[in-house]
């Protein structure tokens, strides 16, 4: 029996292969059962109800995208506690994801844990770079501010109503806390526009912070700012040198990817891998060669999205040799998205 | 308001002075189709058709030869008196596919009219060369082409959108439900009207007789011709086949060698389907199969995707991705008269003999589907498309009578 205390990242990958494979062959089971669309989608692909799975990549994967389109569950509707939603950035509406009580439970209990690894066990004051604003309403921001939340404590606002620094926010947050750890979190595009930039004009002392972002660098690639850029310059200018990029999607919540504290590798808790694929043949692909980022997880059980292929672009960096056991991997960016041509100007309308 | 005048180049005209003019061109003027040929031989140009295959299509239609068999049917037509320009003709074209502005504006001038084409701001590639190539032949053209046809370019405006309805005498709107629905906003005249393309869907229609009696060779070359049918436009123009309908019993190896053909053309041709769009099209299969609709799905490759539908009556017909082939067998064509509705338009067709295709259209009776072609020519652009022939769409009748 695992406690609290302990965190997430022990399992080399080995002893995660041998835990995940039947784990994840029993969600498969459990959700053909509880999910019909989910048995009719694999009845479909010819994959028997009792075929054996050897490794985590020959589970059959689920398209993220198919929660835009369709309401796959495993609970009875009448036992849904939380449905989350996120708007992707390719079409169609957005994603759906079905907890029941049980389940919201075991995600925020595991991302305790994943998080564990980089955060002390008590609550740090917390700075959030991001309007309160934004933590109203349902978008993916707003979630992921909200999930964060609960990891801090004292929570001070770094922008205005307005989405502009409030200088005076973030240094009477310094004031009071910036001499014992605190926790830094937001979005790495407004973490960089908004705190760095700040951070630096006001000679601000960052270096007792903890930050944990995501959100890629699509948007900081314009301004020549890749992670080793981003870690660099905020030591060098700020003194803040914990710094933890993190990836997940509401599809697999409660499962976050961590950046180790050497930074630049992405790791999986113990209860998730990836799996890289090859584009055109979907066969796993070997350390160093990038493919299509597959997530797995033993989390989803009120909703079959244990194994889901994303349309984000990955590489696996190494096996068993990083700062944490198991495989360590980064994120290229999104997939080029798909357009077609056509007569009709409003194409991927339903009927 | 923001027009960018595409053709002829150069200073933009005052559009109302333009909209009042008077011109006059005549039924298959010959200053147009010098002016169509001048620029047909532009497009049938070696260094072009390598570059854009779909181009030459394009000059191929807009031949003198063929343009003068155009306007002849079209005269042939006339009981009574003679076919004379509607006057001006405004067209919206789709953004997506970059040669069909042409092949509206071409027929509509051979007709006598004066054009305005408004091309799409999001059209690119095959449009931008085809507007250079319409400019550089205008050199050499009589002036009244230059006079009489105007094409530009502008972003949403409703007040534009609503002066050219209301000036022109036929309005034709391509693009789909939506963008007829918006155009449709704006009046046009009392006399005038609208020529509308509304979304279409198409499907292949396969004889397992005539499979199985087909050689080996021919077998091929139809598929050679369905994969061109198939992924010139993604599957996603309007005449695009999508389901695949096996008529006749025991199809099951024809379609297995149908799959097997489709991906061997695919790989032979170098096909690709980008990995975003594989995925889409694994959303649109899994969904299908998640709803019950589809109770098979197999893959050959990223190109090929076959879908085994669990009742033929809830075909599919929105698009769903590059290459994804729902399919069902039928006992008999005239099984497919009940599937059939209002916005399918083109059945490509193997292994049937003429006969049988006709008595299929009979039985049809207008309920739908506007063109049964075989493999290979479903895009093939013709003056009768949707079910209108348009040269008598541009033009309209004037009768003489002298007898009391």
């Amino acid at each position: 029996m695992r406690t609290l205390s302990e965190h997430a990242f022990t399992r080399t990958q080995d002893e995660r292969a041998a835990e995940l494979a039947p784990a994840l062959a029993e969600l498969t089971a459990h959700h053909r059962i509880a999910c019909p669309g989910y048995d009719r989608i694999l009845s479909a692909l010819a994959i028997p109800r009792d075929r054996a799975y050897e490794t985590v990549a020959d589970l059959p994967w689920l398209p993220a995208g198919l929660f835009k389109t369709h309401e796959l569950r495993s609970v009875p509707a009448d036992q849904v506690f939380r449905v989350l939603t996120s708007s992707g950035s390719t079409g169609g509406g957005p994603s759906r994801v079905f907890l029941d009580r049980a389940a919201a439970a075991a995600q925020t209990r595991h991302l305790a844990r994943t998080l564990r690894a980089v955060l002390p066990g008590r609550r740090l004051p917390m700075l959030v770079v991001d309007s309160i604003g934004a933590t109203m309403g349902s978008s993916a921001r707003s979630a992921g501010v909200l999930g964060m939340a609960v990891f801090g404590r004292d929570h001070v606002y770094a922008l205005d109503e307005r989405t502009r620094p409030d200088v005076a926010a973030v240094k009477g947050f310094l004031a009071v806390h910036g001499r014992e750890p605190f926790l830094v979190f937001g979005f790495t595009f407004l973490v960089w526009q908004h705190l760095y930039e700040v951070a630096v004009e006001h000679g601000l002392d960052l270096s007792r912070g903890v930050l944990v972002h995501s959100g890629g660098w699509a948007k900081l690639a314009a301004r020549a700012v890749d992670n080793a850029e981003f870690r660099r310059r905020f030591a060098e200018d700020t003194g803040l040198t914990r710094i933890h990029d993190y990836y997940g999607m509401v599809e697999q919540i409660g499962t976050v990817f961590v950046e180790g504290p050497s930074g630049g590798s992405l790791y999986c808790p113990d209860f998730a891998d990836v799996v890289i694929r090859d584009p055109q043949t979907w066969a796993e692909q070997p350390v160093g060669v990038p493919g299509v980022i597959e997530v797995v997880s033993t989390l989803p059980r009120s909703y079959p999205g244990h194994v889901l292929l994303t349309e984000d672009v990955g590489v696996l960096h190494g096996v068993d040799d990083g700062d944490w056991p198991g495989r360590r991997f980064g994120v290229l960016g999104r997939l080029p998205s798909a357009e077609a041509r056509g007569c009709s100007d409003t194409l991927a309308e339903p009927r | 308001m923001t027009v960018r005048q595409r053709f002829p180049a150069g200073p933009a005209v005052d559009l109302p002075a333009w909209l009042a003019r008077r011109d006059r061109l005549t039924v298959g003027d010959e200053r147009i189709v010098d002016f169509l040929a001048a620029f047909a031989h532009r497009l049938l140009k070696p260094g072009v058709t390598r570059v854009r295959p779909e181009l030459a299509a394009l000059g191929f239609f807009l031949r003198p030869v063929e343009l003068h068999r155009a306007v002849g049917r079209a005269r042939e037509c006339t009981v009574d008196g003679l076919r004379v320009p509607r006057g001006l003709v405004l067209h919206i074209p789709p953004a997506n596919v970059d040669t069909l502005f042409v092949y509206s504006w071409a027929l509509s001038a051979l007709a006598g009219n004066r054009n305005v084409v408004r091309v799409s701001p999001r059209s690119a590639g095959a449009a931008d060369l085809l507007l250079d190539a319409l400019n550089d032949t205008l050199a050499g053209a009589d002036p009244v082409v230059g006079a009489t046809q105007l094409m530009v370019t502008y972003d949403r405006d409703d007040e534009l959108t609503a002066t050219l309805s209301a000036a022109c005498d036929l309005r034709v709107v391509w693009g789909g439900d939506a963008v007829v629905t918006e155009l449709r906003r704006h009046p046009l005249a009392p006399h005038a009207r609208d020529v509308t393309f509304p979304d279409r869907s198409s499907f292949a229609v396969i004889s397992v007789a005539g499979w199985h009696a087909a050689t080996p060779a021919r077998r091929r070359s139809a598929m050679a011709g369905f994969h061109n049918d198939a992924y010139w436009f993604d599957q996603a123009a309007c005449a695009s086949p999508r389901a695949v309908f096996w008529i006749g019993a025991d199809s099951a190896d024809a379609q297995a060698e149908f799959a097997a053909l489709l991906a061997d053309v695919a790989a032979d041709r170098g096909t690709t389907v980008e990995p975003a769009m594989a995925i889409r099209k694994r959303v649109s299969a899994y969904g299908l199969a998640a709803d019950g609709l589809v109770n098979g799905v197999r893959f050959a490759g990223n190109a090929v995707t076959v879908l085994d539908l669990a009742d033929p009556a809830a075909v599919p017909r929105r698009w769903l991705g590059t290459g994804t082939f729902p399919q069902a067998t039928l006992g008999s064509l005239a099984e497919l008269v009940d599937l059939v509705e209002r916005r399918d338009q083109t059945l490509s067709c193997f292994g049937f003999d003429r006969a049988e295709l006709v008595e299929l259209a009979t039985a049809l009776a207008g309920r739908g589907v506007d063109r049964i072609v075989p493999f290979g020519s479903a895009l093939s652009f013709t003056p009768v498309w949707d079910g209108y022939d348009l040269l008598a769409e541009f033009t309209r009748l004037t009768t003489v009578s002298t007898t009391w």
